[in-house]
């Protein structure tokens, strides 16, 4: 009993950190409230962000982008820092309105359905489209070509409806800006429509692939406020405007060779100055990216070992209720264990991280991860020890009774020191693949060592160098669970002890 | 001591028992025979709460526990259960040790955690009964060390290591081998002299004339015969008894 109060105190502890850590990133409400807390949170996708937020390929752990000066030049001016948050991009509005962070700005165009979900500040850069092809391509020379082919876009891009509306296009979405480009150049695509600062990053230093035409469908990008948040809006626009008015917003473009729209003048800029590029984080030493990694890996320990503690305490709960319960709580174990088995994890992280805000139920991200996970694994759990538990033939329960324990000693003494000893091999197996799964967090928000990984590898483009060595993180932690499980595999052969 | 009034059984609606009836005295050895599937185990398991029944009622020093109608037994029947299981031992054909434990573990488990035993009494308990049969020095080893006659004596120590008044044996014997049989029967015969209760189930025709104060013959699930073991096994008067010894003594 001593040992389980000392799981359970474990995992309250592990409870109470994680709601600790999740406060920091966890918005409140009202200007008032940002300038007590000293800092403003915004949210953006660092994933393949380039210019606008993404990893300093010569110091990865520090994020830039003329997104990352705009947000530092508006906290300035409120007198505080800004503070950046990962949330994948096409999932950044639903977060504001969940409350994650203060303001969404990352390439978010100000569309009329948007306007319906959240307020939007006055306009900080004009974007137009760019329509990128193969370097060898002859068909298509505009989006009056597209009907019948291949074209590729951001998913929830003003893009993605300007090729919707040509109809007849076969439109492939994408959740990131580094996948469509590759594609293109593997031939899995026809074209790619993109904002244009996108294509300069992106496309226009690949030599396979080439523009078509010229930019087309001017807009604005806004930065997204909460509806509840007009004063905050107010605040905001006065100070886009005094930044516009004192040059500063000219300045941050220029140096990210933003400030002229027209193609030429961008193309032109890029190519004369040097821009923080490819060929620059291509040169970077592998081990700039060493700090990053390793605490993408703490976090993954963190979410794992916590989350497994929890399923195996819950586990073990739902197994002893599913075999010793009555009728109402061994129906709920078993349909708990059922309905968990039998849907995706990751359908289950959205409804507790996206869906329960709608109930009133808002989980900062490491609260949502550690009881996702946790809750997920507790079913394959509890029917491991409930295969333990009916392993341990018939006669030693009815051994311990006829000696005069009462059914809850005999279930503790008796039969779970045989049942857990035949699960346990399972259990350390089952831990090996949370590790793994722990990676499916990041839709989540969580920035664990997948999406560090994803995150520095669509910036630098090194996927290979930076894959083996997170493939050789993740080693590091799961073999010697491994080897755990094989020594005690080995032990528990020999002997029923 | 052990009185058991008017029981009925069912299994899966099947009738096993339709009323039998059968008094105990203290310190009495009655022995239990009969074709395999009449009902012996079940008769002891109804004894110490192992087995629920519908009818009847089972009185063991007092303690009464009545039918049980319902699937399962209601609070009042379950602390009537474990108050007679605190007086009665059982030994079962497959002797049911703990694997997880060593022998002295398997013996003082029970009394330091329900009996409140100290842990020195215990094991000073323990190894006064591994001596009484004859197992000192096999005090830490592991039950899948020993043989099944030696895992049956641990048995037989860890139940009266709970000092019952009574001793229920279904089928002690049964799963040994032959050499074995007799070491294990000794210790049940000391046991009988000294004046313990005892209720055997067996097959042993031999032991059970040897032993036995009184002989039940039970026969689809109904008791056929009670009688000294002279009359039983030289004079039986059922019939069915006879087509059993008959068939039990050719073998
Ligand atoms: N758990 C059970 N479920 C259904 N029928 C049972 C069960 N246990 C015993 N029986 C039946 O009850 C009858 C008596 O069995 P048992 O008491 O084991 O007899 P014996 O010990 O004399 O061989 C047999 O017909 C057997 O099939
Ligand atoms: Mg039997």
């Amino acid at each position: 009993m001593r040992k389980f109060a000392t799981i359970l105190l474990f995992i309250a502890v592990i409870a109470v950190i994680s709601s600790l850590l999740g406060q920091q990133a966890w918005s409140s409400d009202g200007i008032e409230e940002i300038k007590k807390r000293g800092y403003l949170l915004w949210g953006s996708d660092a994933e393949g962000g380039a210019p606008y937020v993404f990893p300093d390929p010569k110091n990865p752990s520090r994020l830039i982008g003329f997104e990352v000066d705009l947000a530092n030049a508006i906290a300035k001016e409120l007198g505080i820092e800004a503070r950046q948050l990962q949330n994948a991009w096409d999932s950044l509005i639903p977060a504001l309105k969940r409350g994650d962070f203060d303001i969404a700005m990352n390439g978010i165009e100000i569309t009329p359905q948007r306007e319906g979900e959240v307020l939007f500040s006055k306009p900080y850069y004009i974007y137009t489209e760019q329509l990128v092809v193969r370097k060898n391509e002859t068909r298509i020379k505009s989006i009056d070509d597209l009907k019948g082919k291949k074209v590729g876009t951001l998913s929830g891009a003003v893009a993605q409806d300007i090729l919707m509306n040509i109809g007849g296009v076969d439109v492939k979405v994408y959740s990131g800006q580094v996948e469509p480009y590759e594609d293109l150049a593997l031939g899995r695509l026809d074209a790619v429509l993109l904002d244009l600062p996108i294509a300069a990053y992106y496309a226009k230093p690949n030599p396979k692939l080439k523009y078509a035409g010229n930019p087309i469908g001017e807009g604005f990008y806004g930065i997204a406020i909460k509806k509840r948040d007009s004063e905050l809006k107010n605040t905001i626009d006065e100070i886009l405007i005094k930044l516009l008015k004192t040059g500063e917003l000219e300045k941050i473009y220029r140096k990210w060779d933003l400030w002229d729209k027209t193609q030429e003048k961008l193309f032109q800029a890029i190519k004369d100055t040097g821009f923080v590029g490819l060929e620059e984080s291509k040169k970077a030493p592998i081990y700039t990216f060493f700090p990053n990694l390793l605490k993408g890996a703490g976090i993954t320990i963190l979410i794992s070992v916590s989350s497994m503690l929890l399923a195996v305490v819950l586990g073990l709960i739902l197994a002893l209720m599913k075999i010793y319960g009555r009728p109402p709580l061994s129906t709920a174990a078993a349909a708990y264990i059922e309905i968990y088995r039998g849907t995706p994890l990751l359908i289950q992280l959205y409804i507790l991280y996206y869906g329960l805000p709608n109930i009133g139920i808002s989980l900062n991200p490491i609260t949502a991860a550690f009881i996702g996970l946790g809750m997920n694994y507790a079913a394959y759990e509890a029917e491991l020890y409930r295969a333990g538990i009916n392993a341990v033939p018939k006669g030693q329960m009815e051994a311990a009774l006829s000696l005069g324990m009462p059914q809850s000693l005999a279930i503790k003494r008796i039969v779970m020191p045989q049942a857990v000893r035949t699960a346990l091999p399972g259990v350390t197996n089952d831990f090996i693949a949370l590790f793994k799964d722990s990676s499916l967090v990041s839709v989540i928000a969580m920035v664990e060592l997948t999406k560090t990984y994803s995150i520095l590898a669509a910036t630098t483009l090194r996927f290979f160098e930076l894959g083996l060595i997170t493939a050789v993180l993740y080693f590091a932690m799961s073999y010697p669970l491994s080897l755990l499980a094989m020594r005690l595999e080995k032990k528990l052969k020999g002997s029923k002890r | 001591m052990i009185r058991v009034s008017n029981l009925h059984k069912y299994y899966d609606n099947q009738p096993l028992f339709k009323g039998i009836n059968l008094d105990i005295k203290k310190g009495e050895a009655v022995v239990l025979i009969g074709p395999s599937g009449s009902g012996k185990s079940t008769f002891l398991r109804c004894i110490n709460g192992l087995e629920y029944f519908q009818e009847g009622e089972i009185d063991v020093d007092d303690i009464e526990l009545h039918s049980i109608n319902r699937l399962e037994p209601g609070k009042d029947d379950m602390e009537a259960i474990r108050k007679i299981r605190l007086k009665i031992g059982m030994v079962f054909q497959q002797f049911n040790l703990f694997p997880h434990m060593t022998v002295l573990e398997n013996i003082t488990e029970v009394p330091t955690r329900v009996l409140n035993t100290g842990k020195d009494k215990a094991v000073e308990n323990a190894t006064a009964l591994l001596k009484r049969v004859n197992l000192e020095e096999k005090i830490n080893s592991y039950p899948d060390e020993l043989s099944g006659g030696e895992q049956q004596r641990v048995a037989i120590a860890r139940a009266l290591a709970m000092k019952p008044e009574t001793m229920l044996f279904d089928e002690p014997t049964s799963s040994l081998d032959p050499e074995m049989v007799g070491e294990v029967l000794s210790v049940i015969k000391d046991l009988v002299e000294e004046g313990m209760t005892t209720l055997i189930a067996t097959h042993e025709m031999g032991s059970a004339r040897e032993v036995a104060d009184r002989v039940v013959v039970f026969d689809k699930g109904d008791i056929i015969e009670i009688g000294s073991p002279e009359d039983i096994f030289t004079n039986p008067k059922a019939e069915r008894t006879k087509t059993f010894l008959s068939r039990v003594l050719k073998q």
